[in-house]
Order: structure tokens, then sequence, then C-alpha cells
């Protein structure tokens, strides 16, 4: 750590300014997200918030360029140091988050533009944009904060603000869905905080890198409250990232809330959280102190159920958005897979997985929401012969669930590839049959569909060429997130070897 | 057992976060979850403001002159406890109005009920 900060202060050429853009970003989006209820025409809203989100976007872009060039710095908030003030740690991992949050969430917005005010009422569109920048405000600031109980606030404030956005939409099952989540979250942050808890009962610290010294300083005797104290952190930030047994608030509200609201739960309300836990695990604990814990093969296992059940669960669904919705499960299992392999390739792989399934799961609700919006069907087997009346969206549904399923190229596939690559670095030879089957159910929930879109006389009969296609301006969001998607495939290598230089493995 | 009476404080609040851990898991009325979720918080603010206590030694605020900065409990952990207690309020009010609203369009507030009447 020491090197590190040494390293940012001796760099000269407008370091300051750069350092600025992580709390500049956050206070950026909340003041938006506050003056919002003041503005009323429908311009204005989606005028300030695509203001701001591309603001943010090319602020980190420029973020990620500094850091790919210069490494990681320290950001110390009100010019407090560290053990008391709050500091903020931006690496290439957090700044690349940063900027795949802000790039899905500036494509969602887009393509609410056109559709929001079809599923929700006319007087919300106000409180959603305040929500939508209020819970991006809270996912980076998980991201960036390296202080554990700014950490927890910010939970907390994303708790709330992602709940915002599934009971937007005034029915019956929001509101239900919505406080299923609400009261599964909150066991979660109880067990967070009471974690937390027991950490500074035994470093004193809440900062990451003093936690960490002062554990690895007095470790004997204290395996048992170390335990205690990461199975917490597991338990809890594992409810808000939905992995398995804990997921059972996800599919309701991720199937119930408005499409657009829908991609920025899947793709980034329960990515923030595992990140969250990687840094715990690897910041406070430190590799040596996890790894002489079971925690890791507890993760491995919920993994690979998640992987394994939540494929089985989305083929018996007969909505399109809950299928959807309990695949974002099976792909959280891949995440969590990945950290619980427990080598460095493992958590690279986690991260990459991250940004890939963003990416795909974010043009698939959209997809799906564009279906549903065109057709007023919800069910799948309606869906059949879409293919004529919606080609390129249906493109784009088959390229993104192409790359779930893992066909070479796309981003599913080197993440499986890789995952593969990392299980046999650890001695696990039988994980690779379980990355194998689960690519198979996902096979089998993702071909249906495409195949009786696409294909099938009796599928196609009646169906007119085009009908019910969107104007290219509002598939534009659709298609930016594929091509992204599929340059993040092509270009994986370095991408993976960026994520490499700012993985927390000591 | 001497340990247990030693840190009694850490049973106690153990045990307060698992009377409301079952609460908020197990029993169906929304109103006794949010009561539960309630006296989880509340153990870990007494557990924190605890470990931040020094037996003999004053609030940290100043009357009449500073004395040696050993003449004063540790104020960290009530102040993390402050913010705490504003997030625990806020998510209270949130999930309140939830249950009015549910409420309002099933007429009932235990969940197993509203199972029944699913899609109704």
């Amino acid at each position: 750590m020491l090197q590190c900060l040494t390293l940012v202060t001796h760099n000269t050429a407008s370091p300051n300014l750069v350092k600025l853009i992580p709390l500049v970003s956050i206070m950026l989006l909340m003041l938006s997200a506050f003056i919002m209820p003041l503005l009323k025409k429908k311009r204005h809203l989606f005028g300030l918030t695509g203001g701001a989100l591309a603001i943010l976007m090319v602020l980190s872009f420029v973020n990620v360029a500094y850091i790919y060039q210069n490494g990681g710095y320290y950001f110390d908030i009100g010019h407090f140091p560290a053990p008391f003030g709050i500091s903020l740690r931006i690496g290439e991992i957090e700044s690349l988050i940063a900027l795949l949050f802000a790039i899905v969430d500036l494509m969602v917005t887009w393509y609410a533009y056109y559709s929001l005010e079809k599923e929700i009422k006319e007087s919300r569109i106000a409180f959603f944009h305040t929500m939508n920048l209020l819970l991006l405000a809270s996912l980076l600031g998980i991201v960036f904060t390296n202080d554990v109980f700014n950490g927890f606030v910010f939970l907390e404030v994303s708790t709330l603000a992602a709940c915002g956005i599934i009971v937007v939409k005034d029915k019956k099952t929001n509101i239900k869905a919505g406080l299923k989540y609400l009261i599964l979250s909150s066991l979660g942050s109880g067990l967070v905080l009471m974690g937390i808890a027991f950490i500074y009962s035994l470093s004193g610290h809440l900062s990451m890198d003093y936690i960490h010294e002062a554990m690895i300083a007095n470790l004997d005797g204290k395996q048992n409250t170390i335990l205690i104290s990461v199975i917490l952190f597991t338990v809890g930030l594992g409810i808000k990232g939905a992995m398995f047994p804990l997921h059972i608030w996800l599919p309701d509200a991720h199937a119930s809330a408005p499409s657009p609201s829908s991609a920025i739960l899947s793709a980034l309300v329960i990515k923030a959280p595992v990140i969250f836990l990687i840094k715990v695990f690897y910041k406070v604990y430190g590799t040596q102190i996890i790894h002489e814990t079971v925690i890791l093969d507890l993760v491995l296992l919920f993994g690979v159920m998640g992987m394994i059940f939540g494929s089985l669960f989305a083929r018996s669904q007969k909505e399109l958005k809950r299928m959807i919705a309990y695949s974002s499960v099976a792909q959280m299992g891949y995440i969590f897979f990945a950290i619980g392999i427990g080598n460095t390739l493992g958590v690279v792989m986690a991260i990459y997985h991250i940004v890939a399934h963003a990416l795909t799961k974010s043009s698939l609700f959209l997809a799906a929401g564009s279906f549903i919006e065109q057709t007023g069907f919800k069910h799948i087997e309606d869906f059949r012969g879409i293919g004529k009346e919606m080609p390129v969206t249906l493109g784009i549904f088959t390229v993104s669930g192409l790359s779930m399923i893992g066909i070479p190229v796309l981003p599913g596939f080197i993440s499986k590839w890789n995952l593969a690559m990392a299980s046999i670095q650890s001695d696990k030879l039988y994980l690779l049959i379980f990355l194998l089957i689960s690519s198979l159910l996902n096979a089998s929930y993702y071909f249906p569909i495409i195949i009786n879109g696409y294909f099938g006389e009796e599928n196609l009969d009646g169906k007119v060429f085009l009908s019910k296609s969107k104007p290219i301006k509002q598939l534009l969001p659709l298609i930016i997130l594929t091509v992204l998607m599929v340059l993040v495939g092509f270009f994986s290598g370095s991408l993976i070897e960026f994520i490499e230089r700012g993985v927390y493995t000591v | 057992m001497q340990t247990l009476i030693n840190n009694y404080m850490f049973v106690g609040a153990v045990i307060m976060f698992g009377i409301g851990f079952m609460i908020l898991l197990l029993h169906n009325n929304l109103i006794k979850k949010i009561i539960g979720m309630n006296i989880m918080d509340t153990s870990i603010f007494l557990l924190f403001v605890s470990l931040g206590y020094i037996d003999g030694k004053e609030a940290p605020i100043i009357v009449g002159g500073v004395l040696h900065h050993n003449g004063y409990v540790n104020p960290i952990p009530t102040g993390l406890m402050l913010t705490g207690i504003v997030v625990a309020v806020s998510m209270t009010a949130f999930m309140l109005a939830l249950t009015i609203k549910l409420y309002e369009l099933y007429g009932t507030i235990e969940l197993d009920e509203i199972q029944n009447i699913r899609g109704g």
C-alpha cells in the first residue's frame, strides 16, 4: 500500500484534477438526482439524466486512461488522511467498473426515453430518474470506497433506491416484490453491520488497509472471530448479490419491474455487492487469512449450485422476463464460482464476467422489454415467429443469448474458458463437469426462443415482415450494448491484462 | 463460561440479534417483521457503542477545559451508530410506507394470506 501511495504522490503531470473524478462523479449524480423533482417536462428530465450520465461516462473514461498510464491512487475525502477520514481507492478494477456502470446506465436511460411512459405513470418519471441517479451514485460509492462502514452506508442507499425503481410501477406485484426485496435486503445489511462490528472489535479500524495490517499483526487465537465475521459478510452480501440459496427475492423483483429498471437491477445492482465482497475478502482479510478459512469452498459450492439450479429454474419458467431473471441467478453463480476457485485468475475472471454479464444481461432485458412492449404478450410461447416481425431485436437477443451459452469469441465463452483454466490451475478438475452441464442447460432455454422466433412454418404463418419493428433510433442503445459486448469478447486479452494489473491478491 | 461472562455485551448483542433475525425471517405479519428488523439493528448499535466504552472515562464532550486525551471514551463508534440509526430509521419508514400501500392493495398485511391471493 505504501509503495502505491508514494508512487502516486510523485506523479506531477496534472494528477490532482484526475484524482477528483471519483468524488465529482458521485457528487454530480447526487446533485442531479435532487434537482430532478423540480423539473416537469419529460424532455428536461431525460436531458438532465442523459447529460449527467454522458459527463460521467467521459470522466470515467478519462479516469481509466489515467489509471492505464499511472496506476491506481488513493483519494482522501476532505483531506483527512486514512485512519481518521474516509478514503477512496481507485485502481484498475474500480475505474473499469465505473466506466461500465456509466455506459450501461446511459444506454438504459436512452432506451427508457422511448418506452418508459408506456410502463409507468407520467407523474412517476421524475421519481424514476431521481432513484436511478441516486442508485448509480451509491453503486459507484460501494465500488470506490476503501472504508467498510462507508461501504455499508452506500449499500443501504443502493437498497432503498433499487427498491424505489421496482415500486415505481404502481402494480400489486411490484409492491409485493419490492417489500420482499427490502425485507431480505435489510436482513443482509444487518448481517454486514454485525460483521463490521466484529472486525472493528478485532482491529479498531474501519479503513480496509488498516484493518488488514492490524489483523495480520495479531492473528493468534482470533481464528473463530475471523471466521464468524467473514461468514456474516458473505451471507449478508450474498443476499444482496443473489448468491444461490439467498436469491429468492430476485426473480419477483426483476421480472415485475419495468424493463429499464430490470436491466439496471440485473446489470448493475447485484454486481456492486459482489465487488464489495471481493474487496472484503482480499483487502480486509487478505489472501493468507481467507485461504485458512473454509469460506472460499462455501462460496464455490454456492456458486456451483447457482449455476446448475438457476438454469434449471430458468428452464421451467413460462414468462420471458422471469426466465431471464433466473438466468441472472445462474450467471451470478459463475461469478461466485470464480471467486470460490480462489486463485488470481479466478478473481480476474469474476471481474471480467461482471463486465460481460452487465452488458449482455442489460441488452437481453431491453430486447425482452421491446418484445413485450410491441406485442403485449408476456409468455415465452407467444413469442413464436417474433423473428419475422422484429428481426433486429431478436438478432440482438440472439447474440446476447449466444454469449450466455458460450459460443466462441463472445465474452461468455471467454469467461467459461478461463474459468476452466482456473479450475485446472487449482487442481479441481471435477469443476469442469459443472461448467459443461451449466453451459448445456443455458443452451436448452435460450435456443428454443431463438429457433422458434426465426424458423418453423407454423410459427411464421400470418406474421408480417418488420410489422412490429421499432424505428432504428429506438434500437440504437441495444445495438451499442451488443456491439460493446462483442468488443469485450474480441479484446478480452488486453481487458483481462488490465484487470490483472489491479487485482487485489497480494 | 468465564469468557461468556467477560464478554457479556457480545453475548447479549448476539442473543438480541438472533431474536430480531428470527422475527424478521419467520413471522408472517409485516409489522412484526419491521419490529424484528429494528430489534436486530438495535442489538448492533448496542454492541458498537459498548465497543467504544472505556470504564471510568467521560463522554467526549468538552465541559470547562479539555482533559488529557486518556480521559474520554472512544467517540468513533458512537458517531458511526448515529449514522446507523439514521439508516435504520429511513429503512423503517420506507418499509412502513410500502406496508401501507400493500394493505391498500391486498387488504391484509399477513404475507401467507397475500401468497394465497396471488395474482388476484
